[in-house]
């Protein structure tokens, strides 16, 4: 398709882009030139070529990825963490237009604030008939109990959002208010991350508007609307979860404004104060920015069909210790059945004119806009009035004549409950394929916070796009995209952001004290995981001459002590039961290959991802990006037969880099403080118990001096060469023994495990006075003084049978010992998994 | 009449309560047909502090925690009331029902803007148009309210069985409508969405019946039903009953349905298998049977 082809056109080579007659075209004009404030991103990409925009694109998405900047999607077996979708051309406004769109969004804003002010207070709109009161006694949304709650300074809404559409004239218009816990400023945030290092000098060149300003704003209205006034609040972010659709969004918020990421069970109420959960104890709580609906904030007074939220929390609201943002009840004017009134309160409350319209919405609850509905359905969506109910909005020039007169019987049974909305028809907008420039409809999210008595409004925003020209339907739940959206400024502004450098790496708690005791148990974990990944492919890689044909006697008994070990820990078959050595090498490359086979590395790799995951606001980008790649490493297929060892090979090597590379991470970058700790014991038990796991199952029950096979346990235990330099001589079992299982100063020996953990658990909150030590310390002195006090000579005696009894006993009791401090420190540390159930009620 | 009322609630549990949130609305209301003159509300094990409130209804609602391990909690309320009778109206009098729908739809004034939020769906009462079709017969064209509150009321008592082993708190009201039993909750509940079907306010009363062998529901806390009658206030009506509340009622609290009036809620961290066990007294208290 060829356009006008002088300066200002958009057609160029792999850059042609005609827009559907019809909508209003974001980029191009009705004559098909490109809009002024287009034009210097236009150009630049033109300039550097699409080969050179597929390129950044490419590393664009990885970055995605790497970040683990995902969303899930709801009833979607495998919908949880779809990486999020980004279109690499922004949304470019004009900063003129903008000034328009920042005005009437602020100044709405401040509206709806005032009416939800009124409405769980003197509800003047009601008593003076401003508002119909169906909109508050029908509305589910409507929370009685937290009617007449004063909030500080007034403010209910600290975080608005509205989405607003472009109708074919050009006018922009409000489609929807999210007034109850607005998503998609951190996903506005980490695209504008991701744009900024795919077109850097683009960005600087065009003067676009920065995004940190605003939450800088945001976090000075949250810390000077908490109550109390302490100098340094503590404020939290509730989430519902890893499995909300946005809880990307929810870890990164609160990272990047520095705020502890809690679930409702990491919270608790005494004495109507909110505290939050820690190793250290409770720490009280003065605001929670909340990203968990209204109903689910409370099972006692709120919905008492769910358990997530924090029992007690509107009583601690009510008696004015802790503030909710946005306020618990804001959610009541989150409908399209509000906005036919703005326009009145607005003259009403404000004393001003609205200043940009809704789009055109007929409550059904009036007898006008009822009749209008029934006359012009074929025309119209027909949504819920109030939120709550799951029905999906009806287009009704969609449905038959049938359907539609089933339908007004419907809303005329209850017409309160119905609001029918005119369908816009939203501008469109280029999203950037291999194959070039597509139009797709799209729909801009803002957002506002409180600001030195009115709103400041995000110099910004999510921009969403259809996933296809036929839908206006934008949403990334169905298969949308988004775009960074960039209001160009005037002139250059000063760079700034709230994130800390990356540098500085797994940040693990700002304040050690403030770590919850769920956050605890989940790095303990992490830690295991992560060193059962490494002795795993230690093992496995041990064990990969299997496959090789050529293997000399020598290595013959190391190999059968390495698969003598991989068979007690079920990883391979026992050759002898299972009908010989084919199957041997077939369950090795499974091990190694197959990651939904339940004993492999990759379903290893996965759980300690999984945990990660749990974790993402506590660890690193850099920390997260290493498992994401060690998971994606386990996940692809298996090379053809032939190539088995030489992929086996690179597989396992690239794995213990790649894991070397996350201890570095810890080690180097992570702060020493108790979440660091608990994910250190996590190592240590692990790698203490694997190691008594490969020396029990790998020397053999008769004694012997088999230098293949101690050679062997000295590779697994990764100490050849601190064998090597420190005897300079032959495999020697006493030797090896004491360098694995006694040896202090060996970091891969059990006795230095056992040292740290000793160290470790002296530091914990309870580890209890001289005179009266807990449990796991107890544990801990027992296991650490018999390695030390073990008598080697002793232990490598032959009894009757020619067996190492003694030896044998004593890593028999170390293996059982270290599994019981492993649930001591559990029940000690991390017993908050207690479930709370509704009493009956009578 | 005036009555002392005791309502002890226990919990017994298999296995210990860490922690626990309560919120109860167990001191009787005062200024409607009766007056509160005494009443105190004690917690086993003690929770230290008891914070009382108005609600949106005007209803007294305490709210305690308790901190310390348990396996047992008891709730007991002691009540002093003073209850006067019931207006008598002759059904006659009371305009017919589409007026009041009318007044309360117009809502111009303060009571009927008050009574227009009783018309609405709540939580327990989510009336389906069968719900109408119930109600039809005892609403023809132009009845008198009461004329059409008593009829309805006789004949949920003569057509729903009593049976305290039929439904439970969670059973829905149109199940209830279906099968035609349940205690007083669920009566009151039917009714509740019967009257709001064809347009009429009606709200959930929670309350004592005082004892008596031939009442339904005294020796446990009871429920029953108050519509909107303008002129003439709220009106109640026991359709488990079948009579006008009078000097034998006590009311508790008012509410859109039980679960803004629930006498005793907590969530509980914790307690295993909970067995719940809830005893009412209502008897004269003597002095006033000699004033009387």
């Amino acid at each position: 398709m060829q356009g006008p082809n002088e300066k200002g056109s958009c057609v160029a080579q792999g850059w042609d882009y005609s827009p559907n007659a019809g909508y209003y075209d974001e980029l191009a004009t009705a004559q098909g030139t490109t809009r002024l404030h287009w034009r210097a991103l236009m150009e630049a990409l033109k300039a550097s070529g699409p080969e050179d925009l597929a390129s950044r694109w490419k590393e664009a998405q990885r970055l995605i990825r790497d970040n683990g900047v995902t969303y899930n999607v709801y009833g979607d077996p495998h919908g949880t963490d779809r990486p999020w979708p980004l279109d690499p051309v922004p949304m470019v406004i004009d900063p003129q237009e903008w000034a328009g769109i920042e005005t009437a969004v602020a100044q709405r804003a401040s509206l709806l604030n005032s009416i939800l002010c009124d409405l769980y207070g003197p509800q003047r709109l009601l008593t003076e008939g401003l508002l119909p009161p169906e909109l508050v006694y029908a509305n589910p949304g409507f929370l009685r109990s937290c009617h007449g709650i004063r909030v500080p300074g007034d403010i209910r809404l600290h975080l608005y959002a509205a989405d607003l559409a472009r109708s074919p004239d050009g006018q922009w218009w409000v489609l929807s208010d999210r007034t109850q816990s607005p998503s998609g400023a951190g996903y506005a945030l980490e695209n504008r991350l991701v744009s900024t290092r795919t077109l850097p000098d683009l960005f600087r060149k065009t003067y676009v508007r920065r995004l940190a300003n605003f939450f800088l704003s945001y976090r000075e209205t949250l810390m000077s609307l908490a109550p109390g006034h302490r100098e340094n609040p503590r404020i939290v972010l509730l989430t519902p979860g890893p499995y909300n659709e946005t809880y990307f969004e929810h870890a990164f918020l609160a990272r990047y404004l520095g705020y502890t990421l809690v679930e409702g069970g990491d919270l608790t109420v005494r004495d109507r104060r909110v505290y939050l959960k820690t190793l250290g104890g409770l720490l009280p709580v003065d605001m929670i920015l909340r990203r968990q609906d209204d109903g689910f904030c409370d099972p006692l007074e709120l919905r008492g069909d769910s358990m997530l939220g924090v029992p007690g929390l509107v009583e601690a609201v009510r008696a004015g210790t802790v503030a909710v943002a946005n306020a618990l009840g804001s959610g009541a004017i989150e409908t399209a059945a509000l906005s036919p009134f703005l326009p009145g309160l607005s003259r009403q409350i404000l004393g001003e004119e609205l200043k940009m319209p809704s789009v055109a919405n007929w409550w059904c609850g009036q007898e006008k806009p009822l009749e209008y509905v029934k006359q012009n359905l074929a025309r119209l969506v027909v949504k819920q009035a109030f939120p709550g109910t799951a029905q999906e909005p009806i287009f009704g020039g969609r449905i038959s004549a049938a359907e539609r007169d089933e339908l007004i019987a419907r809303i005329r049974a209850t017409p309160y409950q119905f609001v029918a909305q005119e369908q816009v028809a939203l501008s469109t907008v280029p999203v950037w394929t291999e194959e070039g420039l597509h139009s797709r409809h799209m729909v801009m999210r803002v957002y506002a916070v409180p600001s030195g008595g009115g709103y400041k409004v995000m110099p910004g925003g999510l921009t969403r796009v259809s996933s296809s020209l036929d839908t206006m339907v934008v949403s990334v739940q169905r298969g949308g995209g988004s775009k960074d959206t960039w209001v160009l400024g005037r002139g250059q502004e000063k760079e700034f952001s709230l994130l800390k450098p990356s540098s500085q790496t797994l940040e693990v708690s700002r304040a050690t004290f403030d770590l919850p005791s769920r956050v605890a148990d989940n790095l303990f974990w992490l830690g295991r995981y992560m060193e059962r990944v490494d002795s795993t492919v230690r093992l496995a890689r041990s064990a990969l001459p299997l496959l090789s044909q050529e293997t000399d006697a020598g290595s013959a008994t190391g190999l059968q002590a390495a698969v003598g070990i991989l068979t007690a820990l079920h990883f391979v078959r026992d050759a002898a039961e299972a009908g010989g050595p084919a199957v041997v090498n077939a369950d090795l490359v499974s091990m190694i290959f197959d990651s939904d086979r339940r004993y492999s590395i990759g379903r290893i790799v996965h759980e300690a991802r999984r945990l990660a995951w749990l974790l993402r606001d506590r660890i690193s980008p850099d920390a997260w990006r290493i498992l994401n790649r060690l998971d994606n490493d386990f996940c692809t297929r298996r090379p053809a037969e032939p190539f088995h060892l030489l992929g086996a090979t690179n597989l396992l090597d690239q794995s213990i880099i790649t894991l070397a590379a996350f201890s570095g991470l810890v080690m180097d970058g992570m702060t020493r403080g108790q979440g660091w700790r608990f994910l250190d014991i996590g190592r240590r038990i692990e790698r203490a118990s694997q190691l008594l796991d490969v020396l029990r199952h790998g020397l053999g029950n008769q004694v012997n001096d088999e230098s293949g096979r101690l050679a062997k346990l000295l590779e697994i235990a990764d100490s050849s060469i601190t064998y090597r330099s420190r005897y300079l001589t032959t495999m020697q079992s006493d030797l090896v023994i004491d360098l694995l299982l006694c040896d202090e100063a060996n970091p891969r020996s059990v006795a230095f495990q056992f040292a740290r953990l000793s160290e470790h658990i002296a530091q914990l909150p309870d580890s209890g006075s001289l005179s009266r030590r807990s449990a796991e310390s107890r544990l801990i002195l027992s296991l650490l003084s018999s390695v030390q006090l073990a008598d080697m000579d002793k232990l490598m005696e032959a009894d009757g049978r020619g067996e190492w009894a003694g030896l044998l006993s004593l890593m028999d009791r170390l293996a059982a010992d270290i599994r019981e401090l492993s649930s001591v420190l559990s029940s000690s540390y991390f017993s908050h998994a207690i479930p709370s159930q509704q009493l009956r009620h009578f | 009449m005036t009555y002392r009322a005791t309502h002890i609630t226990t919990y017994t549990y298999s296995e210990p309560v860490s922690i626990c949130h309560n919120e109860v609305h167990l001191r009787p209301r005062s200024g409607y047909r009766q007056t509160l003159i005494d009443s105190s509300i004690t917690v086993l094990p003690d929770p230290g502090h008891l914070f009382s409130r108005t609600d949106y209804f005007g209803n007294e609602t305490t709210f305690f925690s308790i901190h310390e391990p348990h396996s047992r909690l008891i709730i007991s309320a002691d009540s002093l009331v003073e209850v006067r009778p019931a207006t008598v109206l002759d059904p006659e009098a009371t305009p017919a029902w589409e007026d009041v729908r009318a007044e309360v739809r117009a809502h111009r004034g303060g009571a009927a803007l008050e009574a227009f939020q009783f018309v609405f769906p709540s939580q327990y009462v989510k009336a389906g148009p069968e719900f109408a079709t119930f109600a039809g017969p005892s609403f023809p064209a132009g009845r008198p309210i009461l004329g059409g509150l008593l009829d309805l009321s006789h004949r949920i008592y003569t057509q729903f069985r009593y049976d305290p082993r039929a439904t439970t708190v969670a059973t829905p009201v149109d199940e209830v409508l279906h099968a035609r039993h349940g205690v007083c909750q669920d009566f009151a509940h039917v009714m509740i969405g019967a009257l709001r079907s064809i347009g009429l306010p009606a709200r959930y009363v929670s309350g004592y019946l005082r004892s008596n062998p031939n009442l339904v529901g005294a020796e446990e806390s009871h429920a029953w039903v108050s519509a909107y009658c303008p002129g003439h206030g709220w009106l109640d009506i026991d359709p488990t009953n079948d009579l006008l509340p009078s000097e034998a009622h006590i009311t508790l609290a008012w509410g859109r349905d039980y679960g803004d009036v629930t006498p005793v809620r907590g969530v509980a961290l914790g307690g295993g298998e909970q067995l719940i066990s809830v005893r009412v007294r209502v008897a004269p208290e003597k002095a006033s049977v000699a004033t009387d």
